[in-house]
């Protein structure tokens, strides 16, 4: 009879490898046993026959023919490894023997030294993610706009989501109290947010342009200089500079024909201005007496 | 000379076993738990990570034993400094036993 298999997806945020451990020990009490574990899907064979009790270990193995003589000598058996380090071990469960012999680490400075490799990991990724968050957030208060927005609460979320775990990991006599955050969920989080937040950055107009005559004989009016498409609500922002020697007019015109933003001057030079659009097509417009100059650029 | 930290339990069967003479990761767990009469157990990724930090240490180091092929097996061994550690940590305790007993 061919070997009947199974794979389940479940992953498991790393400081609640206890509750992975629980649920290979109630699916080997099931018949099914593992064959090969994985931080998105693990891999079962159906075997009533045996019954496994469970433990995972965390971290570079630096000699590994010592590692797993170690532990067969103990009547474990090594199933496999993950990519990220993450090392899957059994062994035959025997209802006559101690608890205690299904542990792997049996003091707390071990136990502390495996979750520690973990937590050292973890605080490096949360601060990078917090680094991103605090660099959106300033991007936010200086210039607000939805792309900011969205990419500071991810990163903010997933760094304390992070930095949470480190915490709890860090401290494992809060066993009970394990935060059950499901890893498919965090890194699902994670990439609709960077594509979100890609996504409306890119969906933004960008560009530059310029326009300058010393000397003109007559009035010009330029009523659609340059253009630009707006895909959603938000705030974008116009950088201006033009200098003309009779006052000159620049305008920001809707394909109503309305004007969201006008400026009459001779000298003039702003950074950063806000202006609220809505979805639709918007035109620069410019009318000057004499010679002139505009910079101008829209974000 | 820098202060020694009270060593942990594991570490200090481990060493006390090894002070008997050679031997192998298993038969360290058996005569830790025959000594203490079941108190003290090490576990097999705890006695990896002991062993792997005490070499590091300088205070064991790893030997194989006689035989050919399955026969010859992974054993350790305590060095003088191993024994230095060993003998000041039971200093500690006997201190800190005799200060007991005066109370």
């Amino acid at each position: 009879m061919a070997a009947e298999y199974r794979t389940s997806f479940k992953a498991y945020a790393a400081w609640n490898y206890q509750g992975e451990i629980d649920d290979l020990n109630r699916a080997s009490e099931q018949g099914w046993q593992l064959v090969k574990g994985g931080c998105f899907h693990s891999r079962f064979v159906k075997n009533p026959g045996v019954r496994y009790r469970y433990q995972l270990d965390y971290g570079k193995i630096g000699d590994m023919p010592r590692y797993l003589e170690t532990f067969r000598e103990q009547g474990w058996e090594y199933v496999n490894s993950t990519w990220n380090g993450w090392h899957y071990l059994r062994k035959l469960y025997d209802p006559s023997l101690p608890e205690e012999e299904y542990e792997i680490f049996t003091d707390r400075e071990s136990l502390r030294e495996m979750n520690g490799r973990w937590v050292r990991l973890a605080l490096a990724l949360g601060i990078i993610l917090l680094a991103f968050a605090v660099f959106y957030l300033i991007q936010l208060i200086r210039t607000p706009q939805l792309s900011a927005l969205v990419r500071v609460l991810i990163f903010g979320i997933e760094s304390a989501v992070l930095l949470r775990g480190a915490a709890v990991m860090r401290n494992p006599d809060s066993g009970r109290r394990r935060a059950k955050t499901n890893l498919a969920v965090f890194i699902t989080v994670i990439l609709i947010g960077l594509v979100a937040g890609c996504v409306l950055q890119l969906a933004r107009p960008g560009f530059q342009t310029n326009q300058q005559a010393s000397e003109i004989d007559e009035p010009i009016v330029d009523n659609r200089w340059a253009d630009f498409q707006v895909y959603y609500l938000d705030l974008y922002y116009l950088d201006l500079e033009m200098e003309s020697r009779d006052p000159m007019t620049f305008a920001v015109v809707n394909d109503a024909g309305e004007t969201v933003y006008s400026v009459t001057d001779t000298d003039f030079s702003e950074e950063d201005i806000a202006l609220r659009l809505s979805r639709g097509h918007y035109r620069f417009s410019m009318s000057c007496e004499s010679g002139y100059r505009v910079d101008c650029s829209i974000r | 000379m820098k202060k020694s930290e009270p060593m942990s339990e594991s570490y200090f069967y481990i060493l006390l076993c090894l002070a008997k003479g050679d031997n192998h990761g298993y038969g360290i767990m058996q005569m830790t738990k025959e000594l203490s009469g079941g108190d003290v157990v090490i576990g097999s990724g705890t006695m990896y990570g002991a062993a792997g930090n005490m070499m590091k240490k300088g205070w064991i180091r790893e030997t194989m034993s006689e035989g050919a092929g399955l026969e010859r097996k992974r054993m350790y061994q305590l060095t003088e400094e191993g024994r230095a550690a060993l003998r000041a940590e039971i200093a500690r305790l006997r201190r800190m036993l005799e200060n007991a007993e005066e109370v």
